[in-house]
């Protein structure tokens, strides 16, 4: 029996989860942990915190229909597709979870009535829709880029940032929250490594990764700033003054 | 009061109790917040007087009632009955 073990891709999954664990050191989002540890986070700012975030989940369904369409033309054993297909199951999970905790809280009464909350909308100007943008024109590339591109991406930040609520927030459900969805995010990460360093052999794919891996750190750390801003009710930033980094070419 | 709940060894989380309840405005039922995400009905539910996850669990034996543990899909008869498949609310 032969055992294959060739992972061509190895050197730019190692490379581009390094970039990403570097990003996720300091994120915005540790200044809304620090005013929940602080006893700042009143029910309002949990609601926009919850509100924000569903938001977003929410937009993944818009994000991987876009991917799921091309997903057969590729040439990809079944285990991407099998990965793929887990990993929109998981997003709605945890879509449902932040809708659930707002019910729970009666921050609205219905979840139709939550879908027309304004803390709750999507706009199309802002940096969620950058973000969710960025994210949908990955569909043009193949699958093994794109989740290049997000899995050991925003993904790697997400799960820093979830790791420090789940450790540190005091609210006894959000913890719960938080420290529940772990496994998933985790989950996608390694997802993301395995598919990296099997699929992604050729060097222009390589450096594509890296490219869009970038952009979408980038313009997953604007998503941060503006929900801790909005969380905060801090003003909108003024004209250049936001300084996150991204190491674009 | 009568109520429900989710028999995990016989769930397939299949979701269609969450989406119905959902589009009916009870939401009752909900994720729960532990690693395994399991579905659970909460004190939302207004089970009898409306069975409409009941209708649309394709697996048999996975929502029982609290009390009796008795199996509730596939629906007994007593239940299957217009006023209660789709609740009429005020």
């Amino acid at each position: 029996m032969t055992i294959s073990t060739d992972k061509p891709g190895a050197a730019v999954a190692e490379q581009l989860l390094k970039q990403s664990e570097a990003d996720a050191g300091a994120t915005p989002m540790d200044a809304v942990l620090d005013a929940a540890c602080a006893g700042r986070f009143t029910d309002d700012r949990c609601f926009r915190l919850l509100a924000r975030l569903w938001t977003l989940k929410r937009m993944m369904y818009y994000v991987y229909g876009g991917w799921a369409q091309g997903i057969n033309l590729n040439e990809y054993p079944p285990a991407v597709a099998y990965l793929f297909g887990k990993q929109t199951h998981d997003e709605s999970t945890q879509e449902m979870q932040l809708c659930d905790e707002m019910l729970r809280r009666g921050w609205a009464p219905t979840q139709k009535q939550l879908f027309a909350h304004p803390y709750a909308q999507f706009g199309t100007a802002t940096r969620t829709g950058s973000y969710i943008f960025c994210l949908r024109a990955l569909a043009n590339y193949p699958q093994n880029i794109r989740i290049a591109a997000h899995n050991l991406g925003p993904k790697v930040i997400e799960l820093a940032w979830t790791e420090k609520f789940a450790k540190l927030i005091p609210d006894e459900a959000m913890h719960a929250l938080f420290h529940s969805q772990l496994a998933e995010t985790r989950s996608h990460v390694l997802m993301g490594r395995f598919q990296v360093e099997k699929f992604v052999a050729k060097e222009v794919d390589a450096e594509l990764a890296r490219r869009l891996c970038a952009e979408t750190r980038r313009d997953y750390l604007f998503f941060l700033e503006e929900t801790a801003r909005f969380v905060l009710g801090l003003e909108e930033e003024n004209a250049g003054e936001v300084t996150v980094s991204a190491d674009i070419d | 009061m009568a109520s429900l709940k989710i028999d995990h060894a016989k769930c397939t989380e299949c979701r269609m109790c969450y989406v119905v309840c959902r589009e009916i405005d009870i939401n009752a039922v909900v994720v729960s917040p532990t690693s395994q995400h399991l579905f659970e009905i909460d004190e939302r539910c207004i089970y009898p007087q409306c069975t409409v996850c009941l209708m649309y669990c394709p697996a048999e034996g996975s929502i029982v009632e609290t009390d009796t543990g008795r199996s509730m899909v596939p629906p007994p008869p007593e239940v299957w009955t217009e006023n209660r498949r789709w609740p009429r609310l005020p």
